[in-house]
């Protein structure tokens, strides 16, 4: 994620800034391991979040707990959040969490009667 | 009737407040490299105890590790130190073979050493991006990251990934290098030492970064060694101890490098440490390109390696489709390999002291693997490093000391 | 080796086995005096064991009598001299001198056994779980321990959480439920059994 928001693959020119607050956010992604100690403050950090809201789940450890099937790991963010998009892979590419935003993106255009053309 | 109200305010003057105010560094923060929650208790904006909590990434290695064999277990230790794997690779690869007796070929060792320096110099350049963000210098962040991803290249034409490679293996490496990479490897040994003067014309005279690191997070050379810090946080010091000289593996006792050693102990003398390991490991890649055109054609793994004895057989079929949730059932065939006994082996990972216990009982799967992470000895030198400090320190300190929340949870 | 020799000579009767494995010298010794023996090496003149490398334990569950092993790895910066020692923590009454006194970094290491094990320190000055929740029950890193939980004997704070997020889904603005899936997401008619998995959810 950090390469991806670096210079070689610039994520600043989709209009993806990082922040450092919930509270003026519009996506989560959440990136590696949820573990069972750590469930509880990602999903109040989503609960932080004002709508709209989406959730990039990015990883396999955070599609579905990946190789760590153990007894502290969630085995997928997705049995505590709505999830949006899922970025397979350990690690994704920086190219692959780019198509990920982008998918998001055309979801978005395309909800209708929310956040859409159709504003 | 009423009677005069009396009010009496708790706290009358604020020079006179007796109440400590805690502030909770929570695990979802942008300064803390990773989900590191640390519980300050303040007087004003001074820093009287300071409670680190870990524990968010604990997924339970060591455990799985004990159900896996040996040349499974090998995956998970790449996601350890997730951001110059490579050494966790070898560091455990060298343990099992020194509990084998196995005996790695000279040009499988070359190669790990070029890969293990090749590791150090991306996670220095990360730690240097991460940790001049931290204090406000956003441009090191791009530059730095110009460099990494050169050597991440370099990564994935080797073995396939950049970042978790698994690339070493017991008795080996994976595949041998070929011509373009060592010209590509050439190529950036030449270029490397001109980047290093242009971070460091960024940063290391400007005064905000020198108030800042300078006379920040002081320790002495016999508290450290106390505390138990290794690697560039101990060198900044003032103790000369690197495992590549004092406990020599692979080839590092034929090769021609300085230990960094500085005598502060402050975060810039760990700064000062860690950019001269940069240079340092640029000067051991080259001599090891060197090494490597002597041994052309050689193996690169030795002959009872146990990837290799594995019986290789046809697949049932028709293949079990995998579980839902659960994933492929299949177990892979257990090989005792490894004979009875335990063993501590060390190396010199780009955070400190990398050691893995491994004891073994036998059997094809290992009875207890225990990783000695640097970054949790370093996480919990914390409190000492920052009481008395200001809480704009603790940032800086966490910075220095060079953390990495993967290997410190497991 | 020199520090063995000291060893045996000072403390003969705590001593009850030496050996070595892959080149490296260990001693496996009774844990009663285990500070004494560790300060001894700690501060004896030509043995300055000032680096704890690691300290951690190893179960050995019915493969030997006494259960437990705490095990110290000691090396010497200026002696160059490596050597691991062993003591015995039987199962009933897990108990063990905590050495933080002589070295802070052990601290957090028995901070971690304790929390993987259950071995209580004896003299430790903050001895609470480090890695698992707070209130987590079971140590893990036993062997009896299974490796992954079943949903009954599930950790009280992911029922809860879950809990929670069920009772919040109305509120979201899509009114998904996490951990339920719709019907017309999961039309993918060319792989069978994919199944009614959780969160196969579709990216437009």
């Amino acid at each position: 994620m950090m390469a991806a928001g670096a210079s070689h693959n610039d994520l600043d020119r989709f209009g993806i800034i990082f922040r450092a607050s919930p509270r003026q956010s519009d996506v989560l992604v959440v990136a590696g391991t949820v573990t069972k100690k750590m469930a509880p403050v990602v999903r109040r950090v989503y609960d932080q979040m004002p709508e709209p809201r989406y959730v990039i789940a990015m990883g396999s450890c955070a599609c579905s707990g990946g190789i760590f099937r153990t007894y502290s790991t969630v085995q997928g963010c997705d049995e505590f959040l709505p999830v949006d998009v899922y970025v397979p892979g350990c690690p994704p590419r920086p190219e692959a969490l780019m198509e990920g935003l982008i998918k998001l993106q055309q979801k978005i255009r395309s909800e209708h009667a929310r956040w859409g053309s159709f504003r | 009737m009423a009677q005069a109200l009396e009010i009496v305010p708790k706290q009358i003057d604020s020079d006179q407040w007796d109440e400590p105010y805690y502030v909770n560094m929570g695990p979802q923060h942008p300064a803390t490299h990773g989900v590191l929650r640390i519980f300050l208790e303040l007087d004003g904006e001074t820093i009287v105890r300071c409670d680190p909590r870990i524990g968010y990434l604990h997924r339970g290695v060591e455990k799985l590790s004990e159900n896996l064999t040996y040349s499974q277990a090998m995956v998970l230790t790449d996601r350890l130190d997730y951001i110059a794997s490579a050494a966790n690779n070898v560091g455990y690869c060298l343990a099992v073979e020194e509990l084998m007796g196995l005996e790695v070929p000279r040009r499988a060792q070359i190669i790990r050493v070029i890969v293990c320096e090749m590791a150090r110099i991306a996670s220095h350049l990360l730690w240097l991006a991460t940790h001049a963000l931290d204090i406000g210098a956003m441009t090191v962040f791009l530059y730095c990251f110009r460099d990494r991803e050169w050597l991440l290249d370099i990564f994935e034409e080797i073995c396939g990934a950049r970042l978790t490679v698994s690339y070493p293996r017991i008795g080996g490496v994976r595949l041998d290098f070929n011509q373009h990479i060592i010209d590509e490897l050439y190529r950036f040994t030449e270029e490397f030492p001109r980047r290093i003067p242009e971070y460091e014309t960024l940063i290391d005279v400007n005064r905000i970064w020198l108030k800042r690191t300078k006379g920040v997070g002081v320790i002495s050379g016999e508290e450290a060694v106390n505390l138990g810090l290794t690697g560039p946080s101990l060198r900044g010091s003032g103790v000369r101890y690197d495992l590549r000289r004092s406990r020599p593996y692979l080839i590092y006792d034929e090769l021609d490098f300085e230990v960094a050693v500085e005598y502060e102990g402050d975060v810039y003398s760990r700064y000062r440490v860690r950019m001269k390991e940069m240079r340092e490991a640029n000067k051991i890649i080259r001599q090891c390109l060197d090494k490597l055109a002597e041994c052309e054609g050689e193996p690169t793994v030795a002959e009872n390696a146990p990837d290799l004895l594995i019986p290789f057989g046809k697949p049932k079929r028709p293949q079990p489709a995998p579980h839902p949730k659960k994933g492929f059932l299949v177990k892979s065939v257990e090989v005792p390999i490894v004979p009875e006994g335990e063993v501590y082996f060390a190396i010199e990972a780009p955070k400190g002291e990398l050691g893995y216990y491994i004891v073994s009982d036998g059997s094809g799967h290992p009875w207890r693997v225990r990783i000695r992470a640097p970054s949790f000895v370093h996480i919990s030198a914390l409190p000492a490093l920052s009481e008395g400090q200001m809480v704009a320190d603790i940032i800086a300190v966490i910075g220095s000391v060079d953390i990495v929340l993967g290997e410190c949870d497991r | 080796m020199l520090a063995l020799e000291k060893l045996q000579e000072k403390f003969p009767e705590e001593i009850i086995e030496t050996g070595e494995s892959a080149g490296q010298t260990y001693v496996v010794v009774k844990r009663e005096k285990i500070f004494d023996i560790l300060k001894f090496l700690h501060e004896s003149g030509e043995l300055l064991f000032d680096h704890l490398a690691d300290l951690t334990a190893v179960d050995w569950h019915k493969k030997k009598t006494p259960r437990f092993e705490v095990v110290y790895n000691l090396y010497s910066i200026r002696y160059k001299q490596f050597l691991r020692i062993k003591a015995q923590v039987p199962e009933e009454d897990p108990i063990i001198t905590s050495v933080t006194p002589i070295w802070k970094v052990a601290n957090w290491f028995e901070r971690e056994v304790y929390d993987m094990f259950g071995i209580v320190f004896d003299g430790h000055p903050d001895l609470r779980r480090l890695l698992m929740p707070e209130d987590w029950e079971g140590f893990p890193l036993r062997k009896d321990y299974p490796l992954f939980l079943s949903p009954e004997k599930e950790w009280q704070g992911l029922v809860e959480l879950k809990e929670k997020a069920r009772r919040l889904a109305p509120f979201d603005w899509y009114q998904r439920v996490p951990g339920e899936v719709k019907e017309e997401e999961m039309k993918e008619p060319e792989e069978e059994k994919v199944a009614e998995g959780e969160g196969h959810g579709a990216s437009a």
